[in-house]
């Protein structure tokens, strides 16, 4: 315990204290949207906004003369219970308007939104008053941007899965040093973030969307999170190809490293194109989407599903998008619907599975194990080989033609064990609760990499609602390790970290 | 002219000789006592003790009236130090030895003319070129190019196989009518002793021998002297210091299987780093079993050139008997140096006769226009531009009074190398590359220029 008091508790509540207090803020957003569409639930979510307001301010108030230290054990407890608490505050909409009743399935959909899986366990989304649906794409919307700077300052610092490498604020010359100081870098991020948010809006608003489904899609697009304002998702517009396009490109964007995007913006294009994780992602979902369409074209009948499948623009361009489609759903972890990918054939569905393990680029929204640390473990395989031979070489693994120092490459091997440990009690944990083979191993695999949707009942036209409680607490669990990298929850529960510093 | 040496170490010292002997007016400054008094007692030289960046030293060595400054300390910003304040004293030129090879590479972008300092020299990266020369040319142990290739001088030991053995210089211009090459000095098996050869000189067996030849002469030497043009693939490089990495970097620019062995585990992951083509080892280059494991014997050459002269020779020495090819090894200590040939090694470079030999050439600058020292003998190598001023324009070669000691290797006129013989009339612009043993310079100097 002396050790626990030596933690500098103030400014961990502080810093709870004011997420709580910019999570009010946006509630009260949700309030005002429920006021302009008339949906008669705009007292509840102030009520939910003061609730949680109050709560924040106290925190605030009550540690403001806080040392601002911050050392790397205040980081991980800050991350970890800025998720949690989050998730806790984000059920009292839900709650208040009655819109989900249980706190169980309340706090399942909104850890799911905060950590951008976009599993949901409601059945008639359209039900829902309108500012309730705003203000679950909007947990989506807050939790990307609590990634980008996660991803980008936070878990570098603390050193997590060999994270410190492929950051914006990574040390040493050559370094994609955006701006010395992580503030300044998040908000650089955030403007990119934003304006794609609001381009994605418009262009959705001129395809023929309503106003309010194209804000909600570009809010859940961007976050790679996977909420839609309709029951059959993007599946809703599956007459009009132009929408499905537009989100395509967007779900491509967000699950590139932002950073990227920033040096696009500041017309840098020769350090994307040098980027080794770019390519290797351009390349993974283009030849991907190959397979994925050609199988479709041939051997799957993509009309055999509940979905409906009108092919407005030919065969061809639908098995095209609809392959495309998911392939960069499932990459990029957004969890958006266009198509059933179970009931096409067993490759494809084990294919899609598969996918589910890659992720996105790193400094991305996107989930997953990171396309960056395949690439890694890959190369540091083959090079094994040469090891070997050489027993005395110095082999270090190359990315962006910098050598890789050992100890980050363990840290990924040791990255991607975890994550492979936890998978497999993931899927054990499920199947003890009474799920099926096929339902346990996909929600295991979705939920960790906060894909949204998964196999068997978990499949794209089903939802979690049907689980029982205990594996909905199961399954937020597994979306919050996956999200914060697994290292920032898992060292919580080990008995070093509490120990002498 | 005055010429001012900073620092007395070897290259200084040596410096410090090869001047001397043409009578210049040298003053050499360094801190320490003994290598002073040594230079003093040995060269007909000046010598000043005090630190060369002092101000009031420079001035005792009257810098104001100097036409050149060499700074030549261990330390690079000393020398640069030096050559500023020298050259704001009054100074003509200067010239600084620096290890850092990037102010060679970035001369121009720096400026360092504009700061006062002239001259650069890196005796690193000297070394570095001078092994991808030596690699190049694989079968000699010694190499210098004139007007990029045109005529070029070779260096290289007789083997019994040649058939020049036993013949006279004469005997062998009479078997092959149509000459490429001349032979410009000879150095008997064993002996310290260098030849000019005449008509009448006779080739032995272990004779080290240099010539010049056009484009052509060089496959002609190689048959002559039984010699065999060996394909150079596969290079092992021993230690990871300046002079390592930059040829390792230089070869894997040209293709060249590169391994290179560094016992510094950080230094050998920064070489890793910045050669990805080069297969960086991490061990200890004596341990005979890790360069057999690293197939030593499957190697056309062994570069060693870590910072310890013994254990540059030995392992070469290992690298022979695994059946390498070719082994260049690095030498500080002059003395080994002169052994040379005679321990078995096929070539030794140190990397401070080449700074000085490189130095010295740029102080006959403007009247010689290329100078080189002939690897370990007493012999200078120069290249004059001929002009209307000079007393054998328009002369015939057997015409010219040249000392004994002295002979033309070639001719290089309009970017053409020729072999020039006596009846050759030399025309205004022709460069010559003339080999002279060190007495007679003065001597030709004043014939050519």
């Amino acid at each position: 315990m002396r050790s626990f008091a030596r933690l500098n508790l103030k400014i961990i509540f502080h810093l709870l204290g004011l997420l709580l207090a910019v999570n009010a803020g946006f509630m009260f957003l949700s309030a005002l949207v429920s006021f302009l569409y008339k949906d008669g639930v705009v007292l509840q979510l102030f009520y939910a906004g003061i609730v949680t307001l109050a709560i924040g301010g106290t925190a605030m108030l009550v540690t403001r003369n806080h040392r601002k230290e911050i050392q790397k054990r205040e980081g991980y407890l800050i991350v970890t219970f800025g998720w949690i608490c989050m998730s806790l505050a984000g059920t009292l909409p839900y709650l208040f308007s009655g819109a989900i009743p249980g706190f169980t399935n309340a706090f399942f959909e909104t850890m799911s939104g905060y950590t951008t899986t976009g599993a949901s366990i409601l059945s008639d989304i359209e039900s829902i008053p309108k500012g309730v649906l705003f203000w679950r794409s909007i947990t989506h919307w807050i939790g990307g941007m609590g990634i980008i700077v996660l991803a980008i300052a936070i878990l570098p610092l603390l050193g997590i899965g060999g994270m410190q490498l492929f950051s914006a604020e990574a040390p040493g010359p050559g370094g994609d040093k955006l701006h010395p100081r992580i503030t300044d870098t998040a908000k650089r991020l955030w403007v990119i973030y934003v304006a794609y948010t609001l381009i994605e809006t418009l262009l959705l608003k001129l395809a023929g969307m309503s106003f309010f489904d194209a804000i909600n899609h570009s809010l859940s697009t961007l976050s790679t999170g996977g909420f839609s304002t309709k029951n059959a998702s993007v599946a809703y517009w599956n007459n009009q190809p132009i929408i499905q396009y537009i989100i395509i490109v967007f779900m491509f964007l967000a699950g590139t490293n932002f950073v990227l995007s920033y040096f696009a913006f500041k017309t840098k294009f020769s350090k994307i194109l040098k980027d080794d994780e770019f390519k290797w992602y351009c390349f993974f979902i283009l030849s991907f989407t190959v397979i994925a369409t050609l199988l479709i074209y041939f051997k799957a009948d993509i009309s055999a599903s509940t979905i409906n499948h009108p092919m407005i623009w030919g065969r061809f361009e639908s098995a095209l998008r609809h392959g495309m489609f998911q392939v960069l759903t499932i990459i990029t972890t957004t969890g958006f619907v266009s198509a059933d990918y179970t009931l096409w054939t067993p490759f494809l569905v084990v294919f899609f599975f598969g996918l589910m393990f890659l992720g996105g680029s790193a400094g991305s929204t996107a989930g997953g194990v990171k396309i960056v640390r395949h690439l890694l473990m890959i190369k540091n395989g083959i090079l094994e080989f040469k090891r070997t031979l050489h027993p005395n070489a110095i082999l270090p693994v190359r990315y962006n033609n910098k050598a890789v120092e050992q100890p980050i490459v363990y840290n990924i091997l040791g990255f991607f064990i975890l994550y492979m440990l936890s998978f497999i009690m993931g899927v054990l944990v499920f199947s003890w609760l009474g799920l099926d083979f096929r339902t346990a191993l996909g929600g295991a695999a979705s939920t960790l990499g906060n894909v949204g949707p998964a196999l068997g009942d978990l499949g794209p036209v089903n939802n979690y609602g049907a689980l029982p409680g205990a594996a909905k607490w199961w399954a937020s669990f597994l979306m919050l390790i996956g999200r914060l990298e697994l290292f920032t929850v898992l060292i919580l529960l080990t008995p070093f970290f509490w120990r002498n510093r | 002219m005055k010429i001012i040496i900073a620092g007395a170490g070897e290259v200084g010292f040596h410096l410090a000789k090869l001047l001397s002997y043409e009578s210049q007016d040298i003053t050499l400054i360094d801190t320490n006592k003994e290598s002073l008094a040594y230079a003093d007692t040995h060269l007909d030289i000046r010598v000043v003790r005090g630190d060369a960046t002092s101000i009031s030293v420079l001035k005792d060595s009257k810098i104001a009236s100097t036409d050149l400054i060499i700074a030549v300390t261990s330390s690079e910003t000393t020398n640069i130090t030096v050559c500023v304040l020298a050259k704001q004293l009054g100074a003509k030129r200067t010239v600084a030895r620096i290890s850092n090879t990037e102010f060679i590479e970035k001369k121009e972008e720096v400026g360092f003319t504009k700061f006062g300092i002239d001259e650069l020299i890196s005796p690193e990266s000297l070394a570095a070129n001078e092994i991808a020369l030596l690699l190049s040319q694989s079968a000699f142990n010694d190499t210098y190019e004139f007007e990029n290739g045109a005529l070029t001088m070779i260096g290289l030991n007789l083997s019994r196989t040649a058939i020049f053995v036993g013949k006279t210089v004469k005997e062998v211009g009479d078997l092959y009518p149509d000459l490429n090459y001349v032979p410009l000095a000879i150095q008997r098996f064993g002996t310290q002793y260098t030849l000019i050869p005449r008509g009448d000189t006779q080739f032995k067996e272990g004779d080290q021998v240099y010539f010049t030849t056009t484009e052509k002469g060089v496959e002609e030497i190689f048959k002559l002297t039984g010699k065999v043009r060996e394909e150079i693939k596969n290079v092992m490089i021993l230690g990871g210091s300046k002079i390592g990495y930059k040829t390792a970097r230089d070869l894997c620019k040209h293709s060249f299987r590169v391994k290179l062995i560094e016992s510094d585990k950080d230094k050998a992951f920064e070489i890793a780093d910045d050669i990805p083509s080069c297969l960086v080892i991490n061990g200890d280059g004596r341990n005979v079993d890790l360069l057999q494991e690293e197939s030593i014997n499957e190697m056309d050459a062994f570069i060693a050139v870590t910072g310890n002269s013994e254990t540059n020779i030995m392992s070469c020495l290992v690298a022979k008997s695994k059946g390498v090819k070719k082994t260049i090894a690095l030498v500080e200590n002059m003395d080994y140096f002169q052994l040379s040939q005679s321990i078995g090694i096929d070539t030794l470079i140190n990397k401070k006769l080449l700074a000085a030999n490189n130095i010295f050439r740029y102080v006959r600058k403007g009247e010689v226009v290329a100078m080189t020292k002939l690897n370990n003998m007493n012999a200078e190598l120069l290249e004059f531009i001929v002009t209307n001023s000079s007393k054998v324009c328009d002369k015939k070669i057997k015409d010219i009074d040249l000392p004994r000691s002295a002979i033309i290797g070639g001719v290089v006129r309009d970017n053409e190398g020729l072999i020039a013989l006596g009846d050759f009339k030399i025309k205004n612009g022709d460069r010559i590359v003339i080999c002279c043993l060190p007495q007679s310079i003065g001597k030709v100097e004043k014939l050519f220029v």
